[in-house]
């Protein structure tokens, strides 16, 4: 007897998934604590005990595996609850980090400020050296200065160090120089080099990565230890394993060395559930996945059953935020959610966003004083929430404040209640549509040949709409849709990245610096799995790519290497033709003629530690269940319709529901349009056609 | 079911709108990840897009202002040219700043997309070029004094593809004359791409709401955002507004640079903007004429940097501006066969400048101040051999340092801001990349501190960059147009601080260059480019004094600036972080200078 338990800790809620023996999943919501998270955690755990029917200690107890994802780095960041941390950077370039990577949204929008650099110019700290291009070094470092920088760190107080050299990634030998230094100088503080953390081209990017992760540092080392304690005390004793950023887990150690792998884990678990989910229902390996919040809209991609990744992941607005630099599972995110607040502009278009009434106050129908009208309160007065069922029953809405705030904008635009109720369903639609869009099309994935999973708690009002738009005939939502991301920790492995930068080209390919670069890589990773306490014996993949692209371009495309070692000309060849393949893609044209250029190398290492749940017997039993009771809901139609309404709970597998039809589950509601069905799977999915 | 009529369903026109806005933004993405030149995929100097079938602006995106006015005359022209003979699988290039387009160094790709036979939309990518085969290594070339110095290969309209191949031709006839040939094709294929990819989508729109759904769809567009654009003029006062900048000298041509003059009429009782471009000199005798499409481009971004920022940007909003222009003038209507090399930078960079300025006349919270202008040594075009790849050759804009933007009446101005005319969007190169791709080195690159234009909102600081070849000669091409008149305040706001250009040379004094130079740097010698900076807006003493300390603290002004000019005095060190306002001698510092103001 033994559970595998998965905690999601987002910003509002902490979302737990227990799997039993018998390989069923059990959900635990509780808000979050941000002042001590595990106390959340333990609330949550109370819930899910009570659905497995076992008291929480003893369930602990019984626990192999627990895999936490946390949002505390991302909320320390923007709380500003990080370390005081010292930049260090070549002479003559301090700005790096306030100059980014430029770009600004808006040409004529002037109402902004300039964002401020992640470590201010005033922590930031030359040191006099120079590396070239090809490695060579222009100017050698001069220790003294160096020992006075670092001396005025120690008399100042800062508590990490970050270090980020121009070309480092050429020789690191002026960073482990420095690295020495601070282990003498400064003994304890804890201090990233950008070279072994993100040896990545470009110098934003690495120094954003390297200013990220060292001023994280003195935090998670002390929160991830923390819980290690907190729930030792509460009587676990298996494996602690914490979700990162490339939708896999590692262990405590690694993650309190490079804590930013800790940033965005959350969602990056998304897709992990699309792609599981999909392989059980036997959708194929493209998945589009979209997690609708409160006040977001995340969405991400399975592409022949692969995640996707990207370098271009920021936290918050892309060019105005801070980059990542790391490479993190590819989630977009845009304004558009339950909270989202419809207005009229001034040449008299209804719109929807990008402001949100968030969670205080919310949107009107919560009665907390929102009087704006929003995306939930469109849904309730069209019918598809039950007033008195919201959340299961935990939150009682207000439908006369709905049809009031609804009936302030329909007099604008001189409309129904409903119809106006209606418009704004269709243009949150088209906001979410156009989203998927932009990142479907951006990786050359054909929405009509993939399947969507829904997830989050307001997925389901018009999920189904907006898959029939974009041409995709079926939906996955699972009944644990609200907690979708815990769910995906449960189908996740061990995941780990190495890179190393090593320019070359295909005209005069360096096969052996390649090959140095990718045997670096790989015993890095090697070094990596050998350091695991979980996953001695377990089974293991490796995957090596080229960040590559056409000469001069300027933007690198990911691209698999069909073989481990570039040994031939036919291996290079082969490489090339995959480069080709990609862009071909991506952007709908090839360039035979001309060379390739590859400027980083990676690898990337999973291990399982433990198998996935199995997927359930197939069912063949199809039946039509009885509605619990009916509601007048509207579909954009001249009149109300008579729809029936199922309870979750009552529903077996093989249930067929016909649309028009609402069906309420404790924590997500879906709405069946007229024309469309859904059928519960023997997995407990809820599959929507929407043909 | 539908004539011209036929009212379309709101919510309709919203989802069809954004269809169409999704359709500009793939173009954009395509060309900006897929191109070649850094101008290109780095200084995002090109903009995407569609125009109707007769010729009239539709949806533009977030491209560059200056590109956004001009299209529907290009598309005009070549219907005019090729009349009766366009087909589907047709796709033609313009860049002929005699015929709507910016300047020669646009190329301007236009694919005609049809539906059951008719001709619906143009889609159109216009990229500046990295060479356009002129005759110096630069497709800026400031001291043009004729479009056949300038050398640059025009295409009027031109077929480059019949039935969606190549019309070899014409390629040939690039690749014989333009610098890195490759270069040029790479970005033919990224522009052209993205015009096709558009073609795919408007074709699947087309089909999905059917041809007269689309054409109602266009007309209530264009009213609605007409509609905006009345709503947004009403909203201002009734004024007559004048004024006035000056451009560089250069040097032999234009000791004194030019005088330009913009005046706007604004009537919100007609809800109209009509702006006089008449004032202004006769055409002269270098690049730096602007054609019809960059002058007046320049001008409607400057309205719109005035205006609300989400206006749409196509007819249905121009239909309420109109235009005069000279009979000949460097200011929108250029006589041939001056050259129009530099046509949307220098004189159309001080044109936004002007007008958008020229708004602060009506009030505090009106306007912008003036952005830091002109190309400079971070910026310039470099080209030479490269000796690591056996000699090869290269040519390329760089995008290293940049000026800074203006101040508005709620934001401090933007730190990347490259010039008026690209106003922020563009990417900044990263130093590594361009060491790696090119033999150069760069020394350094910061902010230069007390360089902004004081105010109550900030103009961003200038930076400064120095850089030389690593090996063999580099010629770094600098055609700037702000070393000489800096960006002026607006509403008691400060001026910026104007550009400079030195050669370096170790053991030497360095020395002043000219705004516009062509430099031969040898190994060893060293070009080090300040940029302006952004003017001020607004009183400066009415900068609330916890800005001036993170400007303090941050090194972007000094303690000595903060008191002398901003009025605010502090207690404690920066080192130790134990800077605080001194409310007691702040308040005292500030009446001091206020009483020293001339009544």
């Amino acid at each position: 007897m033994s559970y595998r338990i998965s905690v999601d800790t987002g910003g509002t809620f902490t979302d737990m998934v227990v799997l039993d023996p018998e390989g069923q999943f059990h959900v635990g919501k509780a808000l979050t604590t941000p002042d001590r998270i595990s106390e959340g955690m333990f609330s949550a755990l109370e819930v899910a005990a009570g659905a497995v029917g076992r008291e929480p200690r003893d369930l602990l107890a019984e626990t192999e595996i627990l895999i936490y994802g946390t949002t505390r780095a991302t909320n320390a960041i923007v709380t500003k609850q990080t370390a005081r941390t010292a930049f260090l950077t070549t002479t003559g370039f301090r700005d790096i980090l306030v100059f980014k990577e430029g770009g600004k949204h808006g040409p004529h929008d002037y109402s902004y400020d300039y964002p401020q650099p992640y470590i201010p110019r005033r922590h930031t700290f030359e040191i006099d050296e120079r590396i070239g291009s090809a490695g060579e070094i222009v100017t050698p470092l001069d220790e003294a200065k160096a020992r006075e920088v670092l001396e005025t760190l120690k008399a100042r107080g800062f508590e990490a160090v970050a270090v980020s050299l121009l070309w480092s990634i050429a020789n690191s030998a002026h960073e482990e120089m420095l690295g020495r230094l601070i282990e003498e100088i400064l003994p304890g503080v804890p201090y990233t080099l950008s070279h072994r953390l993100a040896p990545i081209l470009r110098e934003y990017r690495r120094a954003s990565a390297t200013a990220i992760d060292a001023s994280l540092k003195p935090l998670m080392q002390a929160h991830l230890t923390q819980m290690r304690t907190d729930l030792q005390e509460g009587g676990f004793a298996g494996d602690l394993l914490i979700s990162t950023s490339v939708g896999g887990c590692q262990e405590v150690e690694s993650l309190v060395e490079r804590p930013i792998n800790t940033l965005k884990s959350g969602p990056a678990m998304a897709p992990v559930a699309a792609r599981a989910y999909s392989a059980v229902e036997n959708m194929g390996g493209d998945a589009i996945v979209c997690d609708t919040g409160g006040t977001t809209f995340d969405v991400g991609l399975v592409r022949d059953g692969q995640l996707v990744y990207s370098r271009d992941s920021w936290l918050g607005p892309q060019w105005l935020g801070d980059i990542i630099g790391a490479s993190t599972v590819d989630v977009r995110s845009i304004g558009a959610g339950g909270g989202s607040i419809a207005w009229v502009d001034a040449g008299g278009l209804l719109r929807v966003g990008p402001q949100s009434a968030g969670s205080q106050p919310g949107p009107a129908c919560y009665g907390r004083d929102g009087d704006q009208p929003t995306v939930t309160d469109a849904a309730l007065v069209l019918g598809y929430i039950d007033p008195d069922y919201f959340n299961g029953g935990r939150i009682a809405l207000d439908p006369a404040a709905a049809t009031r705030v609804i009936g302030e904008l329909a007099a604008t635009l001189d409309k129904s209640v409903d119809d106006t109720a209606y418009a704004i369903m269709v243009i949150a639609n088209e906001l979410m549509i156009k989203a998927i869009g932009e990142i479907t099309v951006n990786d050359g994935l054909n929405p009509r040949e993939s399947v969507i999973v829904a997830g989050g708690g307001a997925a389901g009002f018009n999920i189904m709409p907006i898959a029939r738009e974009l041409g995709c005939d079926t939906v996955i939502l699972p009944r644990t849709a609200a907690a979708l991301s815990a769910c995906g920790m449960q189908y996740s492995s061990i995941v780990f990245e190495a890179t190393r930068s090593r320019f070359t080209d295909s005209n005069g390919f360096d096969r052996d610096g390649v090959n140095k670069a990718l045997d670096e890589i790989e015993a890095e990773l090697m070094t990596f799995r050998d350091g695991l306490a979980v996953a001695a014996n377990s089974e293991i993949s490796i995957e090596f790519f080229a960040e590559a692209r056409y000469r001069a371009q300027v933007w690198e495309l990911d691209t698999a290497l069909p073989t481990t070692r570039m040994n031939s000309d036919e291996d290079v060849a082969a490489l090339i033709e995959v480069f080709h393949q990609t862009h071909d893609r991506v952007y709908a044209v090839r360039d035979e003629d001309s060379p390739v250029e590859c400027v980083n190398w990676k690898g990337r290492i999973s291990i399982r530690p433990f198998d996935p749940p199995d997927a359930p017997d197939k069912a063949d039993s199809h039946y039509s269940p009885d509605a619990a009771t009916t509601r007048n809901c509207f579909f954009g139609d001249a009149a109300p319709v008579n729809t029936p309404i199922y309870r979750g709970e009552t529903l077996n597998v093989g249930a067929d529901i016909s649309g028009p039809a609402i069906i309420e589950e404790p924590t997500t509601t879906i709405v069946v349009y007229p024309g469309m069905s859904a059928t519960l799977s023997a997995a407990g999915d809820y599959i929507l056609d929407c043909r | 079911m539908t004539d011209s009529e036929t009212t379309l369903d709101p919510v309709l026109i919203s989802v069809m709108a954004n269809r169409l806005d999704g359709i500009v933004r793939e173009m954009t993405n395509t060309l900006l990840r897929s191109a070649r030149s850094a101008v290109i995929s780095s200084a995002r100097d090109f903009s995407c897009c569609l125009v109707t079938g007769d010729d009239k602006l539709l949806a533009a995106a977030e491209g560059l202002p200056v590109h956004i006015f001009g299209c529907h005359i290009q598309t005009e022209n070549m219907r005019k040219y090729h009349e009766g003979d366009i087909q589907r699988g047709d796709a033609y290039l313009d860049n002929d700043p005699y015929g709507g387009n910016t300047h020669p160094a646009d190329h301007t790709f236009m694919v005609p997309v049809f539906f059951e036979g008719e001709h619906m939309f143009t889609a159109v990518s216009k990229c500046h070029m990295a060479d356009i085969g002129n005759s110096i290594p630069s497709s800026y070339f400031v001291r043009a004094k004729d479009v056949y110095e300038e050398g640059a290969l025009v295409f009027p309209g031109v077929r480059i593809q019949r039935d969606f191949k190549n019309i070899e031709d014409i390629m040939r006839m690039c690749r014989a004359r333009i610098r890195v040939p490759d270069q040029w094709y790479g970005d033919y294929l990224a522009g052209l791409g993205s015009a096709r990819i558009a073609e795919r989508r408007l074709e699947a729109f087309c089909e999905k709401y059917g041809k007269e759904t689309v054409k109602a769809f266009m007309k209530e567009w264009f009213n609605y955002s007409e509609r905006r654009m009345i709503d947004n003029i009403r909203r201002l006062p009734k004024a007559n507004l004048v004024n006035k900048g000056r451009s560089d000298p250069l040097e032999g041509v234009l000791p004194d640079g030019l005088e330009l003059t913009v005046k706007i009429d604004i009537d919100p009782d007609e809800a109209h903007i009509h702006v006089d471009l008449s004032d202004n000199p006769p055409s002269v005798d270098a690049g730096m004429n602007t054609s019809l499409g960059a002058a007046t481009s320049a001008v409607v971004g400057a309205v719109f940097n005035a205006r609300d920022k989400d206006l749409p940007r196509n007819e249905g909003a121009f239909r309420r501006l109109s235009f005069t222009y000279a009979e000949d003038s460097v200011v929108g209507a250029p006589k041939f066969p001056h050259s129009c090399s530099v046509a949307t930078t220098n004189v159309a960079e001080r044109l936004v400048n002007i007008t958008q300025s020229a708004f602060a006349q009506l009030g505090d919270g009106m306007g912008l101040s003036e952005g830091g202008a002109g190309l400079g040594a971070g910026m310039a075009v470099i080209s030479g051999h490269d000796e690591r790849r056996g000699g090869e050759a290269y040519v390329n804009r760089l995008m290293l340092s940049t000026n800074g933007g203006p101040a508005s009446p709620e934001a401090d101005g933007w730190v990347n801001y490259a010039i008026p005319v690209i106003a922020g969007l563009m990417y900044r190169d990263s130093v590594e990349v361009d060491e790696l791709k090119h033999p150069i080195r760069v020394e350094s690159l910061s902010l230069v501190t007390d360089s902004a234009g004081a105010g109550r909102r900030r103009g961003a600081p200038a930076q400064q960059i120095e850089y030389g070849p690593t090996d063999g000669a580099m010629t770094s091409i600098i055609s700037c147009d702000g070393q000489h008149a800096a960006p002026r305040g607006a509403v008691g706001g400060h001026a910026g601080t104007a550009g400079e250009t030195w050669l370096i040379e170790d053991g030497t004094q360095p020395s002043r260059l000219p705004n516009v130079a062509q430099v031969h740097l040898q190994p060893g010698q060293r070009i080090r480019g300040r940029d302006s900076s952004g003017g001020g807006y607004g009183d400066p003493l009415d900068r609330e004094p916890e800005r001036v300390l993170l400007d303090v603290l941050e090194g972007w002004e000094t303690r000595e600036k903060a008191l002398d000019i901003y009025g605010v005095a502090f207690s404690g060190e920066i080192d130790d972080e134990t800077l605080a306002i001194d409310a007691a001698a702040t308040e005292a510092r500030r009446s001091e200078i206020r009483e020293t103001r001339a009544p």
